[in-house]
């Protein structure tokens, strides 16, 4: 029975490891899409932060200014993307594209740079688990839920915030507006490029944590090209989930109890390879519209001229 | 709207010189774009305390040197005109290709286990077994074909997706029924007859797979301008709603433009492993269907462009490994520097700031304004 | 009335787009409790003027007070502030949120850095209690009807107190009953102060609900009447009539049998509202039917119905005694039937292909421009369109040309000239000469009136009355999607004026 319980308790524990880049990714990428700016470069703005969070991490001791230079990289990767696209009307999808290549050049060179070598940068002070007292202590959810790092409580706290955010404010009703029809809002009075530049700004820095979480939150260094196509999972992860928090969540989360269970299955009942197919096949079945069309922001994917 | 009377252009000249002309304009974009993006490289090896003019020195010496650098260029190359291709077809019909990284993977699984099966045919049994590649390739590019026309859903979408399961798929092959008892995981190692000979003349690994991709590039050019095919693929993908009235079908056309470019991604897929590397080890190459799209949006969609392009993302990577050798400078550069050509080749509005209102008259090729939502 | 205080005086407004002059010194003036019609037909410079009014263009001559003051409006926020609302044409809704959502975005009522839903819900019943507007704050814009959708951008402008609320052809999209719905819905404002100019290009409409009219042509203020005083017949005059730039003379044609027929045509418009009830037509060989009519009464998916790119509801369509009516377009091309559309930009010409392409884009499948084996020759294409280029006049005749770079004039001649250059025996040709230059005008009449002369059967769908006079035998009007009167091509302005307001039916729509 413990040892069940056990078994279950640690599924939990990486589903909530394996979820917590993705859903961080899932939210930035739903700013940006929700005010109608298609994001592909999710993968990279991750790549970046991972990276840019162990430089800082690495050359002040503190884990804190880790996280403070890993936002400023999302930040700043993000405003490429936002003014190669928004004032400069780029292609969404090769500008993403672009970013995606830019970080892994970027964090290629900069390792050799900073780190001396390629491959893997020195350990450096992380963001270790931490136990929230008397919640950790809660039978077969306390450790899962209650016993991870900083950067997993932020993320609790962050489901419900992008939810009020984009639902119940000012500011997310404008967005919500922007990418769905820019002329009416324009004639509303509110600036779309300006509410463009926000969406795309907040999916840097959300995108940023996830890649804090990945170098800084599970391991304590840098390895290259670390995200390995969550940014991309994060991606499928927020169609999936009908570009609503709540939605993209729950989804990172499956996505994230998928691969947490190829782990601990046994692998002669299914391969493993069949097992991580899975997240990709359910995004398509929704896209193909079964369980109902995954509708994205109407106005998305194009630049927005006045007349 | 208001309907502005257009003075017609004067096209004089002889058809020489329009075609010059039609080629010259159409790599201004490109090469200024390359240009700008050399720059700031310079100014990134500056920052690193390196010499710029080294670095590109041995960068330029590691692409064209001498024949070692030459060959490696063309073997990095050969690939690239494939899934440039891949991508180039469907961007023709208005499309967004981005499962060439998969699509390369069918074909190149297709290619590890059929190649072992035939090899007795020998040299014979290469075009047939590019032919399956083909025929695989096809069949998994047509499903977001399918997808797209059918349901509506996006490609782009669609073909990330799929490029992970074709990956996933791939490899559970490659690693499980097919699996070879060697210490590298993989297949089987093909028989020596029934690989792509190399071409020899000091070039190193560059085989005869190169020219396939030349034939391959040949192909689209006169599928896409000498068969009706590619006449209702270019309407389709510059004007839908003209084609339309036409009686063109669009959601034929959609299903088969993409379906071509997967045939194409399987075929390179094919050609690397039946030419370079004799079997499929796992990991296998990487980011050839992405490089694809960075390609093909070089060469403007268009078949010698793709070449071109190929030619300069493989001298670049070719390059970039000599400048680490030779000067400490990250072979890294080479990414950062195709990521500003990216950027700049598409952001015209950024390029017209630089170089006045003309350019935009010279962006063609590609109708890339679909949004993501439903259609 | 007349001692009504003036809220809005626009004077001496003149706006241009490169060489076109959208307004041409206009000068307008608004009382409070008043309903002016803005009455012209498309592209008179009605919606201009008021986009000015608006905020979302600038005048580069003449002035704009409100309420005695004058103003200089920077961009739609400033309109609103001071108090002019606007309810456009094409609705400025969005589909996916709620009508209370769409009412207050953009001035929404907060509480503590939350949107006071409540509140704006609160706001919104109290507005549509006081005007008689019946809507559900909480349901989806997207679930809504037109009309109903209609009454949230209202609601819009209402929310953010609004005087002087200007509507953009609001009835184009609303059945009699609708219209009647929101005309109440108007005097109940007025009652209540507000001031409000009406943009329409359907006369009849204004006939008891705006207290004058001012008739807007060419982009200069023909005359201000008021309703009482005036009728359909000198309302249709002052707004279409314009100088007669070319009598094209005609002769006598033979004329042959029916070639092409519509029985009981229903058909739906892209909206989905029927646009087409039940009209019947005859099109003889060596003759040309002219259909006129005020835009948006049915003509378009009338021709497209014809010409087969749209479907039919119900209804026959007879081409040559054959039964076409399942037939799709290229069919009909086959049998014979040449289609010049309205929109040459996005329908009839793929801009980014060569002329020589687009002269093959319905017949390149057939010799001798391809082969069996799914090659296409580009020199016979070429020859072919060179050919076609030089005996339609289109300038340059360069079969290599890219379509886009050519001026609306050739575009249109060239779609001509693949459109008649297989000689079919039926033409179906819709506004074939807008915003084409006086010299591809003269130039594409002569054309048809060729056609005619060999034997063709043509129907001219034209926004333009001398057009269709001077080219027609005969002419049907359109009003409502259904034919309100058939004339010959000596009709007066007035006669045609009142057909096209749907006077002259038998029964009332």
């Amino acid at each position: 029975m413990e040892e069940l319980f056990g078994n279950l308790g640690q599924l939990l524990s990486s589903t909530i490891r394996n979820a917590t880049p993705l859903i961080f990714a899932a939210l930035g990428g739903m700013f940006s899409e929700r005010s109608g700016v298609v994001n592909i470069g999710l993968e990279g703005l991750m790549l970046i932060s991972a990276f840019a969070g162990v430089v800082g991490a690495f050359l002040s001791g503190s884990a804190l200014v880790g996280l403070g230079t890993a936002m400023a990289a999302g930040l700043l990767f993000a405003l490429i993307h936002a003014v190669m696209t928004i004032t400069f009307e780029a292609d969404q999808i090769i500008s993403g594209t672009a970013i995606n290549l830019l970080a892994l050049g970027g964090t290629g060179f900069l390792m050799v740079e900073v780190f001396g070598s390629g491959g893997t940068s020195p350990n450096v002070q992380g963001f270790s688990p931490v136990p929230i007292p008397l919640l950790a202590d809660v039978p077969l959810v306390g450790p899962a839920l209650f016993n991870q790092s900083l950067l997993v409580y932020l993320m609790y706290a962050l489901v419900p915030t992008t939810y009020f955010l984009l639902f119940k404010t000012p500011f997310g009703l404008r967005l919500r507006g922007t990418g769905e029809s820019p002329e009416a809002v324009d004639t509303a009075g509110v600036n779309v490029f300006r509410m463009r530049y926000f969406g795309v700004a907040l999916s840097g820095l959300l995108a940023s944590l996830g890649g804090v979480y990945l170098s800084m939150g599970i391991l304590s260094a840098f390895t290259e090209n670390m995200t390995g196509g969550r940014g991309f999972i994060a991606l499928a992860a927020l169609i999936f989930g009908r570009w609503h928090p709540v939605g993209a969540a729950g989804a990172a989360l499956l996505f994230g109890f998928a691969q947490a269970f190829t782990f601990q299955a046994p692998q002669d009942v299914v391969p493993l390879e069949f097992l991580q197919m899975i997240p990709y096949i359910l995004t398509l079945v929704v896209l193909a519209g079964f369980g109902g069309r995954a509708i994205a922001p109407a106005a998305i994917g194009k630049p927005y001229r006045k007349e | 709207m208001s309907e502005e009377s257009r003075e017609p252009r004067d096209e004089g000249g002889s058809a020489f010189g329009k075609f010059l002309r039609g080629v010259g304009g159409a790599l201004v974009f490109p090469l200024i774009a390359i240009f700008i993006a050399f720059v700031i490289g310079a100014l990134l090896v500056l920052a690193s305390g390196n010499n710029p003019v080294a670095a590109y020195i041995s960068l330029v010496q590691g692409a064209v040197g001498d024949p070692t650098a030459i060959g490696r260029t063309l073997l990095n190359a050969t690939p690239l005109v494939f899934t440039g291709l891949a991508v180039a077809v469907a961007f023709r019909a208005g499309l967004f290709n981005i499962g060439g990284e998969g699509q390369v993977f069918i074909g190149a699984i297709t290619a590890a286990w059929l190649a072992v099966s035939v090899g007795f045919l020998g040299l014979a049994a290469i075009p047939i077994v590019l032919l399956a590649c083909v025929l695989t390739g096809f069949m998994w590019g047509a499903i977001p074909g399918f997808l797209k026309a059918r349901f509506g859903a996006h490609e782009v979408i669609t073909t990330i997706m799929l490029n992970f399961i074709a990956i996933n798929l791939a490899t559970y092959f490659a690693l499980g029924p097919l699996r070879s008892e060697g210490i590298v995981p993989g297949t089987e190692t093909i028989e020596a007859a029934t690989r792509i000979p190399a071409i020899g003349l000091g070039l190193g690994r560059v085989n005869y797979g190169l020219a396939v991709a030349l034939l391959a590039a040949l192909v689209i050019y006169l599928l896409l301008w000498r068969t009706k095919l590619g006449f209702r693929i270019r309407a389709v993908g510059l004007s839908p709603g003209a084609a339309n009235y036409a009686g063109m079908r669009i959601g034929t056309n959609t299903v088969l433009a993409l379906a071509i470019g997967g045939a194409m991604a399987g075929l390179g897929g094919g050609v690397e492993v039946l030419g370079v590397y004799g079997k499929m080890s796992i990991p296998f190459v990487s980011n050839l269907g992405f490089n694809g799209i960075g390609v093909a949006l070089l060469g403007r969609n268009h078949p010698v462009g793709v070449v071109l392009g190929a030619l300069l993302f493989g001298g670049l990577a070719s390059g970039a490994q000599e400048m680490q050798f030779a000067t400490d400078v990250p072979l890294d550069l080479s990414d950062v520097l195709l990521a500003v050509i990216l950027l700049l080749v598409t952001a015209t509005k950024l390029v017209e700031l630089i170089i006045g209102k003309r350019a935009r008259a010279l962006a063609s090729g590609t109708r890339l304004d679909e949004g993501l939502g439903n259609q | 009335m007349d001692a009504a205080p003036v809220v809005l005086e626009m004077k001496g407004v003149t706006k241009t787009f490169g060489p076109v002059t959208a307004n041409d010194d206009i000068s307008l003036t608004l009382k409070r409790g008043e309903i002016l019609g803005l009455l012209g037909e498309n592209g008179a410079g009605k919606s201009t003027l008021m986009k000015i009014l608006y905020g979302l263009y600038s005048p580069d001559k003449g002035s704009i007070s409100i309420e005695g003051e004058e103003v200089r409006i920077k961009d739609p926020k400033d309109a609103v502030s001071r108090g002019v609302g606007m309810v456009h044409q094409h609705f400025t809704l969005i589909p996916r949120l709620t009508v209370a959502e769409n009412i207050v975005l953009g001035a929404e009522p907060t509480k503590g850095g939350r949107v006071d839903m409540a509140k704006a819900m609160k706001d919104t019943e109290e507005l549509c209690e006081r005007y008689g507007l019946r809507v559900d704050p909480r349901s989806r814009v997207a679930d809504l009807s037109v009309g109903v959708r209609q009454r949230v951008e209202i609601l819009k402008a209402l929310y953010r107190n609004a005087r002087i609320l200007v509507l953009d052809e609001p009835t184009a999209v609303l059945t009699p009953q609708e219209t009647e719905d929101l005309f109440s819905v108007l005097k109940e404002l007025v009652g209540d102060g507000l001031s409000i100019i009406l943009i329409t290009h359907k006369l009849g409409e204004l006939r008891g609900v705006s207290d004058n009219i001012t008739i807007i042509r060419d982009g200069k203020v023909v005359a201000t009447v008021k309703t009482s005083e005036t009728d359909e017949g000198e309302l249709a005059k002052l707004m279409v009539g314009r100088e007669v730039l070319l009598r094209v003379s005609k002769e006598e044609s033979e004329i042959g049998g029916v070639r092409l027929s519509a029985t009981d045509l229903v058909v739906k418009g892209s909206a989905g509202s029927v646009a087409v009830h039940g009209v019947s037509l005859e099109v003889k060989a060596g003759e040309i039917l002219g259909i006129a009519g005020v835009d948006g009464n049915g003509q378009t998916e009338l021709a497209e119905a014809l010409a087969g790119t749209r479907p039919v509801e119900s209804g026959v369509v007879l081409l040559d005694g054959g039964d076409v009516t399942k037939v799709g377009a290229n069919g009909r091309q086959g049998r014979g039937l040449a289609y010049v559309p309205e929109d040459r930009g996005s329908k009839g010409l793929v801009q980014d292909f060569s002329l020589s392409e687009n002269n093959a884009l319905k017949t390149y499948e057939k010799a001798p421009f391809s082969s069996r084996f799914g090659w296409i020759f580009p020199k016979a294409m070429r020859r072919s369109a060179a050919e076609n280029l030089r005996a339609y006049d289109v300038r340059p005749p360069d079969p290599d040309a890219r379509a886009g770079s050519l001026s609306g004039g050739n575009q249109q001649k060239a779609v001509l000239a693949r459109e008649l250059s297989g000689d079919p025996g039926v033409i179906v040709a819709s506004q074939p000469t807008r915003g084409v230059d006086v010299g591809a005008i003269e130039f594409i009449h002569g054309q048809l009136l060729k056609q005619r002369a060999e034997g063709k059967a043509i129907l001219l769908i034209s926004l333009e009355l001398e057009e269709v006079r001077s080219l027609s035998d005969r002419v049907i009007v359109l009003y409502n999607g259904r034919i309100s009167g058939e004339v010959g091509p000596d009709a007066t302005d007035e006669q045609l004026g009142l057909l096209m307001a749907g006077r002259g039916m038998d029964e009332e729509a």
